[in-house]
């Protein structure tokens, strides 16, 4: 690897697409976690509200993120997670990480993790450890 | 023979514990003596903050300003309402739901509309299919209403139905149309409905409340409301959401009354005066975990109501003067992790609202940041109601904080803040101009983010999250309310089939008929009733309304106008 192209790699900041998902437009959440992300030194491409799971899938290809985020509130993770992870196996997003956050059940955990999710952070959660988690399992 | 002593004595291993840990508690002081606004307060307030001559300012209770309260012997006369929110899965489940918390005691009836709802989408949107009954209820026409209030006497009860957006003359035009297929005389209905579509455009239903029809929707819901069913509060300003984007106390009074005024402005604009509607104008309010900050905050927003309205807005009649409102506690003072706290924090900020003179209460459930309420965590938030009202004494008396020193001068404190947010925002250009600009948009991020690393930085605790965070349950307590995804089903088969099988003529012909109404700037309420009594329903109602106007018809922009 050319000095030049290391220097690249390492520099290379973290890119999390982070998005509301279907109706529901509770976006607190998700704007203050983009920030945070933001100031933690990762690049950050907020889609918004009214973003359905194709539409995560693509904005993650088109901008090669390392981390997509989704971000719930009203129950409707048991609706949309299911499509995100089929929609990042048909594009082949293996080395992706899925980070879920929000209003999620601990009920509900295990069976979004065995589905493909990597982690989920609940509301409540500190930046420390959310910023921690990213960095230590992003792909390399 | 051996010796007792000699035998091993088995010793349990004990865990250690931090001893340096447990001695710094004992030796530990609060790190700040600031509100949870961030308002500086002295350490010990006497008579000299507060000179006897200044009383008159305060008043007593019952007498402008109301700073003591609108009622001279408040609780004396009647309790304040207890009225839990309800809205799950069908029309039928969110009516068998509040069944249970009548039974339990609930004192008003009180529905809150779902997002799909809320968004003027009809149950079979493609958008809103998924989405239905998950955070409340989805009306899409008068069958869906008549079934979540059926067998209940809608003459006597209180109804407060929470249709925030600009979708609010939709409900109060599908309630009116069962009220009078019953039979009922509108004069004798009792209730409130939320329309306060401006602020809802901050809780993430903009594309079904552009500014234009926010102001006139709102606006036709109060004067069709003060003409046709003159017991009913036909707006709840509300408050609480604004506090829910992370605002303080003083911001969330500030910003709710400017909103407020869009809506008296738009009336006084339309011909009235201020006293033919303004005794029917309610809010909703916030309480938050700083107790002493709560109230001060609720008496400030009392007085300073009372004076916009006499000193500004010219109103005589003592209604028009009185701020009224419903409390709503915190909801997103309320973590996930460890929540059987929850029930301890939902209780002091009801003892807020009660101490500072509520006339209507919603106590969250302690699953608020997990899920929808199971029953027994709804019946218990009912339970936290009742413990405050048929056990503490603290309805005995009228403002019994009123006169202490620290509580008077903090009330001062707040209206001095209240005013200064109301001048930042008339800087900008008003309200109007706040909104359009985006300069509000902007408050709202900044606060959020600065309470976010509030908590990151423990400059606010919150137990159970940025200290004593050592167990996080797995499970939640008494289960995890899940709506019944076939009942829903079943209610979105009954739309389409309604659609079907109306008489498609008359739904035309009324539907056309309310597009030419809005089109002529007229109040749509009389032709959404006639519209919903042809069978229309919600999509199509909004969609018409919305047309008129230059908007999409549907505010998803998906489907065209099936007329």
């Amino acid at each position: 690897m050319s000095k030049a192209k290391a220097k690249e790699s390492k520099d290379r900041k973290i890119k999390v697409v982070v998005s509301k998902v279907g109706l529901d437009g509770h976006d607190r959440g998700a704007k203050v976690v983009s920030s945070l992300l933001k100031e933690a030194g990762m690049e950050v491409v907020y889609l918004g509200m009214y973003q359905m799971p194709e539409d995560i899938i693509s904005a993650a290809i088109d901008e090669d993120a390392d981390v997509i985020g989704p971000s719930f509130l009203s129950g409707e993770h048991l609706v949309y997670t299911p499509l995100i992870v089929e929609e990042m196996k048909k594009a082949g997003l293996d080395d992706v990480l899925l980070v879920v956050g929000g209003v999620v059940p601990p009920e509900d955990i295990p069976f979004l993790k065995e589905m493909g999710v990597d982690e989920v952070f609940s509301a409540g959660s500190l930046t420390e450890t959310f910023v921690a988690y990213i960095r230590n399992n992003v792909r390399q | 023979m051996k010796k007792a002593t000699e035998k091993a004595v088995p010793v349990a291993q004990e865990k250690d514990v931090d001893w340096d840990k447990y001695l710094a508690a004992y030796y530990e002081k609060p790190k700040s003596s600031l509100t949870w606004s961030g308002l500086d307060v002295q350490e010990v307030y006497t008579p000299q903050d507060l000179p006897p001559e200044k009383y008159k300012e305060i008043g007593d209770p019952g007498d402008y300003p109301f700073t003591r309260g609108i009622h001279r012997n408040m609780f004396r006369g009647r309790y304040w309402t207890r009225r839990e929110v309800i809205g799950m899965g069908s029309p039928q489940d969110t009516h068998d739901r509040s069944k249970v918390l009548v039974d339990e005691g609930g004192s008003g009836l009180n529905t809150i509309a779902d997002i799909p709802y809320e968004m003027g989408l009809d149950a079979d949107h493609p958008w809103a299919q998924h989405e239905v009954g998950l955070t409340g209820v989805c009306i899409t026409n008068m069958y869906d209403m008549e079934t979540m209030t059926a067998n209940i006497p809608l003459d006597k009860v209180s109804w407060s139905l929470i249709t925030a957006s600009a979708v609010a003359p939709v409900t109060m035009a599908q309630y009116v149309a069962v009220a009078r297929k019953r039979g009922y005389d509108l004069k004798k209905l009792r209730g409130t409905i939320q329309n306060d579509p401006v602020h809802f455009r901050y809780c993430g239903f903009r594309p079904a409340s552009p500014l234009d029809l926010s102001i006139k929707m709102g606006a036709d819901v109060i004067e069709y409301c003060t003409k046709e069913i003159p017991q009913w509060y036909y707006t709840t300003v509300n408050l609480y959401d604004l506090r829910e984007q992370g605002v303080t106390a003083p911001q969330e009074v500030a910003l709710g009354f400017l909103i407020a005024r869009l809506y008296i402005d738009e009336m006084i604009r339309r011909g009235y005066k201020v006293d033919d509607f303004a005794q029917r104008f309610a809010f909703y309010v916030s309480c938050h975990i700083d107790i002493f900050e709560e109230v001060s905050k609720i008496r400030a927003a009392r007085r300073i109501w009372a004076k916009l309205m006499r000193e500004h807005y010219g109103a005589q009649k003592v209604s028009s003067q009185q701020f009224r409102f419903a409390v709503h506690t915190a909801g997103c003072s309320l973590p996930p992790q460890q929540p059987l706290n929850n029930i301890v924090r939902i209780a002091y900020q009801a003892l807020a609202a009660v101490l500072g003179g509520v006339q209507s209460l919603h106590c969250c459930s302690y699953d608020e940041p997990i899920c929808l309420p199971t029953e027994s965590g709804h019946t218990q938030a009912l339970r936290t109601q009742q413990i405050l009202a048929y056990e503490t004494g603290v309805t005995n008396v009228s403002d019994p904080l009123g006169g202490s020193y620290y509580v008077e001068n903090l009330t001062n404190k707040l209206e001095e803040e209240i005013y200064k947010v109301m001048a930042e925002v008339e800087e900008v250009g008003g309200m109007y101009e706040a909104i359009r600009t985006e300069w509000l948009d902007r408050v709202f991020e900044k606060e959020a983010l600065t309470r976010q690393k509030e908590i990151d930085d423990r400059d606010k605790i919150l137990v159970g999250v940025n200290m004593f965070n050592t167990e996080q349950e797995t499970t939640t307590p008494l289960g995890v309310q899940r709506i019944d995804r076939d009942s829903v089903k079943r209610q979105i088969e009954m739309v389409k089939k309604l659609k079907k099988e109306r008489n498609q003529t008359l739904w035309k012909e009324k539907i056309l008929a309310l597009r030419a109404a809005a089109e002529r700037r007229e109040n749509v309420i009389p032709y959404m009733i006639e519209a919903t009594e042809a069978g229309g329903t919600t999509g199509e109602m909004m969609g018409a309304v919305r047309l008129a106007f230059g908007h999409s018809y549907d505010p998803m922009e998906i489907i065209e106008a099936p007329f």
